[in-house]
């Protein structure tokens, strides 16, 4: 019976055919730009570490003024990063399975064969124990040996697209290459690797919260041995960075990400009092005057409190959302008015024999078919639009134009909400069909 | 033949379903149309901002060392004296962030010291006796930097500054009422800074294109202890993008104890910086034409499918003496209740939807005369799209009343 109804419905497109035309455009533009704000939103509001969140946490200490909170628009939070003192101490605990610490550094790569000028890097310094926390890619090598966080030994991992840029993207481990004119090794190169957002570093600096991850990769004493000031966000307050170095890495001021990973309960716990312990240690000494506020949060937590969506995204999802409404219930309308004057035809059928339902079953193959032709135009339109909007922020700032990334889940989620709404909508005229009698309509008009 | 409304009313209330369902397209319709073209114009609005700079004629470098041992200092010196010595350059300075850029600094301040004063968040930047003409900002009270104003480069990364300008938004600020001139501000550790000058406002460096504003703090300071200095040169109109591109050839190669960070024009920034509203503007005006389209086609559908259903009673009106004009009057005014009834409720969702997005995106209240605009026009368009089916209505013969099929 199903080829039947097909038949039937195809039939019934012919003889409309610019009605039909009209109620498949409507739906497919209202699909696409669901599937278009739906995913960028999917994106922004998405975890993409979501495996890791009963494992990962974020470390935090509250080494903030006295006078004023870190953020007064959210003055329960605590600064995002920690202080160099901080972070050096708590990444001596060997309560964490694993731990890292890490910041951004101004930086040049040259002496790459045929390399002519310098290409300027913003650096990661970070330990050993970052790549396996995050479930970063290797393309060819892995992550320095543990030493190499302690030792003078100087290796860096360089991002697929600085091997592709740099060395043709052959397997340059064990090559050197010049970073900050000093020779360093390459142990590893990494495959392709962008979550969205760049979860492990929100503060907004450096490429920002969805932009590409910051490569190379080097041990973090580097920072400090050659005496890098920060580059990509600090935050200070009182008398600020000081004078000199020295004096910086004394200072008030945060600039040092920190990440544990802790997964048993008890783990957590013991790593808690640990802090507090410091914390109690260092506030007989004059810091930490703020109230107790040491917190370890999980990449969910982490995201939310950075509230990364932006405020464009859902207005533009709740516009889209509106729109496909208005799309539906036009829809509704055509196919109510359309079965209703091809009544006489099921009238005819019904004399013959077919049953309530089987009309019902037939004008719901035609809602089904108008359904799928809608999506398929939506989703060409959809991905059409992700790559305007692509297009149109390629070179801004804007965090909607980084996430507007074909992100197959994002698509397929509204796809799917769309087909099903479009489906609904068929149901009411479907349904008001099948009850007709059908000695109503074999009368003349 | 007079108009009578009830005749109308019972031959609605026969495909009330369909009627309902146009009426509500067009209650959205008019709430979204609304809403949207409000958001838009605010969106214009900061598009149209001014910048308080002439940054179409306007380009930056930045610069960093390679090493550690690189002499900054020198290599600054160097790089003013050769874009000072290019023909068709106006003005060159040397500071530690880019307007309208994400590379800057920020730092709060208050007007009183103490521990208990509100600190007042603003950018800041170190700039020399050139910036403001560079800039093409102007004083508007007090005096610029002299050149023995500025101090000489420096390794230390915190210096106090007895000294400063600000802009006029932040003068305004700090004091509400008074002349800021003359006047000690204080910053986090409480040393005073006496106010010198203040110039007229333009935007610095903004880490958040959602955070504009025009409070800028500027202190006397070679740049580079930071890691990195801007030479922020203005050029003759017209000439800024082939200059940058020969500033940028010969400097690459002058000295190879630095790289760069950044080469761009100050409108590049702008473009940047508008992108997000740009966009918003796009989408926001696109859905809202095409609800208008889709509304249109779903009121011509109704009523071209009421004229279709009742041939025969227009047939027997017609037979019994109705103008041809009385035809098309019953299906307009038919068409005028579904559109009455769908503004009605759709002023009431706009206003609800403009109080909610006031509240959620902290926009300023729906201004009434949008709402106003947007009922006579959504009426007109309505009352067009059934235009063309009422006539078609007018056309059908009154000999229809008698027919059998």
């Amino acid at each position: 019976m199903l080829g039947y109804y097909i038949r039937l419905a195809l039939k019934s497109f012919a003889r409309t055919p610019g009605l039909t035309a009209l109620m498949v455009a409507a739906v497919g533009f209202g699909i696409a730009a669901c599937i278009v704000t739906l995913t960028v939103y999917h994106t922004m509001s998405g975890n993409p570490i979501w495996w890791k969140d009963g494992v990962l946490y974020a470390v935090t200490m509250d080494s903030w003024d006295p006078k004023s909170p870190y953020d007064s628009s959210h003055p329960e939070l605590p600064p995002d990063q920690l202080t160099y003192q901080d972070a050096i101490y708590l990444f001596a605990s060997d309560i964490p399975s694993a731990k890292t610490i890490y910041t951004l550094v101004g930086g040049a790569l040259s002496g790459a064969p045929g390399q002519t000028i310098p290409l300027p890097v913003n650096t990661e310094a970070t330990t050993t124990d970052f790549f396996r926390m995050f479930d970063v890619p290797f393309e060819y090598g892995g992550p320095w040996q543990s030493e190499a966080d302690h030792g003078p030994e100087p290796v860096i991992v360089l991002s697929r697209a600085e091997n592709d840029r740099l060395f043709g993207g052959a397997d340059s481990v064990g090559r050197t290459i010049l970073w900050n004119n000093l020779s360093f090794r390459i142990v590893g190169v990494l495959d392709d690797w962008y979550p969205r957002p760049k979860f492990y570093n929100l503060t907004g600096g450096g490429s920002g919260n969805f932009g590409i991850p910051e490569a190379p990769f080097v041990p973090f004493r580097w920072s400090t041995v050659l005496h890098l000031g920060p580059g990509g966000t600090i935050d200070c307050w009182g008398r600020g960075p000081g004078s000199s170095y020295e004096q910086l890495l004394g200072s008030t001021c945060v600039w040092i990400s920190m990440w544990v990973q802790l997964p048993s309960r008890a783990q957590r716990e013991r790593f808690l009092d640990f802090m507090n312990a410091y914390w109690a240690q260092q506030r007989r000494q004059g810091r930490f005057q703020r109230p107790l506020d040491n917190q370890l949060w999980t990449v969910s937590q982490w995201l939310r409190i950075h509230d990364v969506v932006s405020g464009d995204s859902r207005l533009l999802l709740e516009l889209a959302f509106a729109f496909l409404a208005v799309c539906l219930i036009n829809t509704a309308g055509v196919l109510l008015a359309k079965f209703l004057r091809g009544a006489p035809i099921s009238g005819v059928r019904r004399a013959l024999g077919a049953s309530r339902r089987q009309i019902l079953e037939q004008h719901l193959v035609e809602v089904a078919l108008l359904a799928l032709a809608g999506s398929g135009l939506g989703l060409l339109l959809g991905a059409l639009g992700l790559r305007g909007v692509q297009a149109m922020y390629a070179n801004g700032y804007s965090d909607y134009g980084a996430a507007a990334h074909f992100d197959s889940h994002g698509v397929f989620l509204a796809l799917a909400l769309a087909t099903a709404t479009a489906v609904a909508a068929g149901l009411y005229p479907a349904w008001r069909i099948g009850r007709v009698s059908p000695s109503e309509y074999l009368k003349s008009q | 033949m007079s108009l009578n409304v009830r005749p109308i009313l019972s031959a609605l209330s026969r495909n009330r379903t369909g009627a309902i369902l146009v009426a509500l397209e067009i209650a959205i319709a008019l709430a979204v149309m609304v809403n949207a073209a409000w958001i838009v114009a605010q969106r214009i609005q900061q598009i149209e901002a001014p910048s308080g700079i002439d940054a179409r004629d306007t380009f930056a470098i930045g610069v960093a060392p390679l090493t550690s041992h690189s002499d900054l200092a020198a290599a600054l010196r160097e790089d003013l004296a050769y874009l000072r010595s290019l023909p068709g350059v106006i003005s060159v300075s040397a500071t530690s962030s880019v307007p309208l850029s994400r590379y800057g600094q920020g730092t709060s301040v208050s007007k009183d010291p103490g521990d208990q004063a509100p600190m007042t968040n603003t950018r800041s930047m170190e700039v020399d006796a050139a910036t403001l003409d560079t800039l093409g900002v102007h004083i508007v009270a007090g005096r610029n930097f002299s050149a023995m104003d500025i101090r000489p480069a420096t390794k230390i990364y915190y210096q106090e500054y007895p000294e400063v300008l600000i802009t006029q938004a932040l003068a305004h600020r700090l004091f509400p009422h008074g002349n800021a001139l003359g006047k000690p501000i204080y910053g986090g550790d409480n040393t005073p800074m006496t106010v010198i000058g203040i110039t007229s406002n333009f935007i610095p460096s903004v880490p958040d294109p959602n955070l504009r504003g025009y409070d800028v703090l500027m202190f006397p300071q070679v740049p580079g202890h930071f890691g990195v200095y801007f030479c922020l040169v203005r050029t003759v109109p017209g000439r800024t993008e082939a200059l940058l591109q020969i500033a940028q050839r010969h400097l690459a190669v002058s000295n190879p104890d630095r790289i760069f960070v950044l080469a761009q024009t100050l409108g590049f920034y702008r473009q940047r910086l508008d992108a997000a509203d740009r966009g918003v503007v796009i989408f926001l005006t696109l859905v809202t034409a095409l609800i208008l389209c889709v509304t249109c086609l779903g009121i011509f559908g109704l009523t071209a499918f009421n004229v279709s259903t009742r041939t025969k009673q227009i047939g027997t009106m017609r037979a019994v003496g109705a103008r041809k004009r009385d035809v098309v009057a019953h299906f307009l005014t038919e068409n005028a209740i579904v559109l009455a009834s769908g503004v009605i409720i759709g002023c009431t969702l706009a206003l609800g939807v403009g109080h909610w997005l006031s509240d959620q995106y902290q926009l300023p209240r729906l201004d009434l005369h949008f709402l106003a605009i947007g009922i006579v026009g959504l009426a007109v368009i309505g009352q067009l799209a059934a235009w063309q089916p009422a006539r078609r209505a007018a056309s059908v013969s009154p000999s229809v009343a008698t027919q059998t099929i």
